[in-house]
């Protein structure tokens, strides 16, 4: 009886032990998981049609375009190892990598980059982001072909003239090309899985994909989740197993989530408690200058707002500084020019007011507004239209009080997107509450923005800003094309079409166990450089 | 009982397509539309976009056109989260707030009808003060105050539980299971204990005291049964708005639901998804009613099926 109870105990004692060197040798074989916050639920994975900057996260992951970003967004070879640009910087060449594999083991071939432009630009495709090959970058033929169903995709200018070589030919020099062709924005098409279950074959089960991890699951409204993809040329630099972008539509929720160590990196950072999680988080808080502007716009052809004088006399009442330390306080920076200055090569016109001490600006205002016949007994009334965002809603209310302060009878309409999208194009609108994300460094994407052609609903038009356009648009040479840019922006700040207001930031809590983020302004962070450490 | 159950199923049709031709011209008359997301879309590209889902159509034909699919069950596909038709989204994500609201429900109806009869029986006592306070807590405090509440005491403070996510594992569920089943436990409390104490004065209890059948028998058999029919009546609608979801705790707590479909299929005027939603709310709804009203026929001897 002794024995046997001896020896039953020796039995536990052992499982124990085994059990408990179990326990200790698993996180030394566990898989290396990065967690990441992801906001409200993607619109679409699809990488010919998403347009969304926190989709272009999951897409970094899953496709590799000819170029890519680094950590710190600079671009450098991606599945092109070396390209090449014609003199009259029309002509791009790059050049594959030797024996790309697509994650099924298939053979990625230059044709496959084609195929993915092709499918963008195809109008049955309906693609938003299709515009993409014919703004900023022009690809010859682009336009034409994405305008009406049938076109030849031979008439578009991407061509693949062996299986190692994509051609693009331009119609305007762009020395921002690269940034353009870089990471998700231009995937290429696994045309056997398209052409056999059509727009399907971004679903977890159907997907064949390059880019260093592969779709194991997308279930809506909670997570994505990626695994390594080996076949990837560069796998063996891939340092997490498994990435998971949970779906974190509440920005309390995904803090609290954060705290418990359930996220490694936040999406997005309550914007209301920027100063309290800063003593608390200290380093972990990452608050970072964004290529996005906010900025007012008029409506030019309502009036008063047809008169000069009424624009600028707003212009001169609002005080950015105020505005953005003592009102809003998420961090976002005045600004003094239409686009975001976060190239130092760009010579960035300002708005003349930026300069002038308080009191004059008060004074040139009221004196502005007396001579366009408006004073204490006739008031100007404005309403400002803005989204209900807590942020862009604080931001017109603070700009509606310092119009307040001149004597303007100022008042703010927050409508949801949707509708303020149509008050806009409708044109009932009086003050817009505006915004613009760029899809490069630089005043480009920005000064592009306001040409007429681009953008209808400003019903602007004028010809010294399109002949500046026109002039900038021919060159190759990068300073060249600033000093024309900065002519296009002066005439643009000069007009008081809009009235600049700030750049904003992007805000991540970030974990000191994950390894290999870096901040950057145009906040691309590919799972790639990154790791778990602890 | 079961022709009237198949009679009120097939007379539940016109109600749906009432719902559904209401739903889909109201729908149409909020201002903005699927497309009108990004500024930068060209005229080209929306009417690119417009074509292919059918929105450049009459709409009375795109009207004629859903039917049709719906006739094949088929919702059509979502304009916002183009990965996905409406079919999967709501196969996806409505047997997750079915498991939530279910477990809620049940929760709520047998803690709420235990706090209601002890309340009824030790009327005005500490027992029945207690059961109020906490009905009240329930009925008073929000979803959106509670659930946080929650989250930091179980999630971060002891760390018992997940603070949100949903992996499957039961810990995860608990406190959305809890937090949405609060209001409803103060509701069945509530009504439980006013209409047992109503019953325990009505002439058949007191009869059947009279005759010498013991208290506890009384109370079980006879007053619980009576009492039941207002919560029965509740229970009906209740079951249905919780089975398919809250979008506040859902939100909260990273459900992969249904129920912000609702608010964010409206707001991004994803008219195939409010469609989708609004029929399915719409068909529980009506089962809910049916199975009320089969279940008040079961208790209450005075309803007759025909």
């Amino acid at each position: 009886m002794g024995t046997l109870f001896a020896r039953g105990l020796g039995a536990v004692l052992l499982s124990a032990v085994i059990l408990a060197t179990a326990t200790v040798a698993t996180p030394a074989s566990a898989e290396m998981v990065i967690n990441r916050g992801f906001g409200s639920s993607p619109d679409t994975l699809d990488p010919h049609l998403n347009f969304g900057a926190r989709e272009g996260w999951i897409q970094d992951d899953m496709y590799e375009g000819l170029v890519a970003s680094d950590a710190k967004a600079e671009i450098g070879p991606g599945a092109a190892e070396k390209w090449e640009v014609s003199d009259d910087g029309l002509t791009w060449t790059f050049h594959l990598r030797d024996g790309l594999k697509w994650s099924n083991g298939d053979p990625l071939v230059a044709q496959d980059f084609v195929n993915g432009v092709i499918r963008q630009l195809d109008p049955k495709t309906a693609s938003p982001r299709a515009y993409y090959y014919y703004s900023t970058v022009k690809v010859a033929g682009a336009a034409e072909f994405n305008e009406a169903e049938g076109g030849d995709p031979k008439s578009v200018g991407i061509s693949a003239p062996d299986e190692k070589t994509v051609v693009i030919k331009l119609l305007a020099p762009q020395p921002n090309m690269l940034y353009l062709m870089g990471s998700y924005h231009i995937p290429p098409l696994h045309t056997p899985s398209f052409e056999k279950v059509g727009g399907d074959f971004i679903k977890p089960e159907n997907i064949v994909n390059n880019g260093p991890y592969m779709m194991k699951e997308n279930v809506p409204q909670s997570h994505v989740t990626l695994v390594k993809n080996p076949n990837y040329w560069d796998a063996a630099n891939v340092k997490a197993d498994k990435v998971v972008y949970h779906v974190t539509e509440d920005d309390q929720t995904e803090l609290k989530r954060f705290k418990a160590g359930e996220l490694h990196v936040t999406n997005e950072v309550p914007s209301d408690q920027l100063e309290q999680l800063k003593k608390e988080y200290g380093e972990q808080l990452r608050i970072t200058t964004y290529v996005e502007a906010q900025y007012l716009s008029f409506n030019i052809t309502k009036a008063p707002f047809d008169d000069i004088r009424v624009r600028k006399a707003l212009a001169y009442a609002i005080d950015r500084d105020v505005l953005q330390n003592k009102i809003l306080k998420a961090g976002y920076q005045p600004n003094c020019g239409y686009s975001p200055p976060n190239d130092p090569r760009y010579p960035q016109p300002h708005v003349e007011e930026c300069d002038m001490p308080k009191e004059e600006r008060i004074a040139k205002a009221k004196a502005l507004l007396q001579e366009a016949g408006f004073g204490p007994d006739k008031p100007l009334k404005v309403t400002i239209d803005s989204t209900t965002d807590n942020t862009a809603k604080r931001q017109a209310e603070g700009v509606a009080l310092m119009w307040k302060q001149i004597g303007v009878d100022a008042k703010v309409n927050a409508q949801e997107f949707q509708a303020w999208m149509d008050t806009f194009y409708n044109g009932g609108w009086e003050v817009l509450n505006d915004n613009l994300v760029a899809d490069m460094p630089g005043p480009e994407s920005h000064v592009v923005y306001m040409q007429p052609s681009a953008e209808s609903g400003y019903n602007w038009k004028n010809d010294d800003y399109e002949a500046a356009m026109e002039k900038a648009s021919q060159q190759s040479d990068i300073a060249e094309r600033y000093k024309y840019l900065a002519e296009a922006e002066k005439i643009l700040l000069d007009y008081y079409l809009t009235v600049p207001l700030n750049v904003t930031t992007s805000r991540h809590l970030v974990s000191p166990k994950l390894k290999g983020w870096e901040d950057n302004m145009l906040d691309v962070h590919p799972s790639k450089y990154m790791w778990i450490e602890g | 009982m079961l022709a009237f159950s198949i009679r009120r199923i097939i007379g539940a049709i016109p109600t749906l397509f009432v719902l559904i031709a209401i739903s889909f011209f109201v729908m149409r008359l909020a201002p903005g539309g699927p497309f009108s997301a990004n500024r930068k879309l060209t005229e080209a590209i929306i009417a690119n976009l417009n074509k292919a889902y059918h929105l450049d159509e009459p709409v009375w034909m795109q009207f004629g056109r859903y039917l049709w699919g719906l006739l094949h069950f088929d919702f059509g596909p979502s304009m916002k989260y183009r990965d996905f038709s409406v079919t999967e989204l709501i196969v996806h994500g409505f047997p997750v707030s079915l498991e939530v609201g279910f477990w809620a429900m049940i929760l709520a109806t047998v803690v709420g009808i235990a706090l209601g009869i002890a309340g009824a029986l030790r009327r005005n006592g500490a027992t029945d003060f207690s059961a109020g306070a906490i009905a009240m807590i329930g009925i008073a405090i929000p979803t959106f105050v509670i659930g946080p509440l929650l989250q930091i005491f179980f999630g971060l403070k002891l760390g018992w539980l997940p603070v949100a996510g949903w992996d499957g594992s039961l810990n995860a569920k608990i406190l959305p299971i809890v937090v949405l089943a609060l209001p409803n436990i103060a509701y069945i409390s509530r009504l439980t204990r006013g209409s047992m104490i109503e019953t325990l004065r009505t002439n058949y209890v007191r009869t059947a005291r009279a005759k010498g059948i013991g208290a506890r028998r009384v109370i079980w058999k006879q007053a619980l049964t009576g009492a039941m029919l207002p919560v029965v009546a509740y229970l009906g609608p209740a079951t249905a708005i919780t089975v398919t979801g809250s979008v506040i705790v859902e939100q909260i707590f990273g459900i992969p639901g249904i129920g912000r479909y609702f608010v964010e299929g409206a707001a991004n005027r994803d008219y195939p998804l409010v469609m989708g939603v609004t029929i399915l709310y719409g068909g529980i709804v009506i089962l809910a009613n049916i199975v009320t009203d089969v279940a008040r026929g079961i208790i209450d001897p005075k309803v007759s099926y025909e």
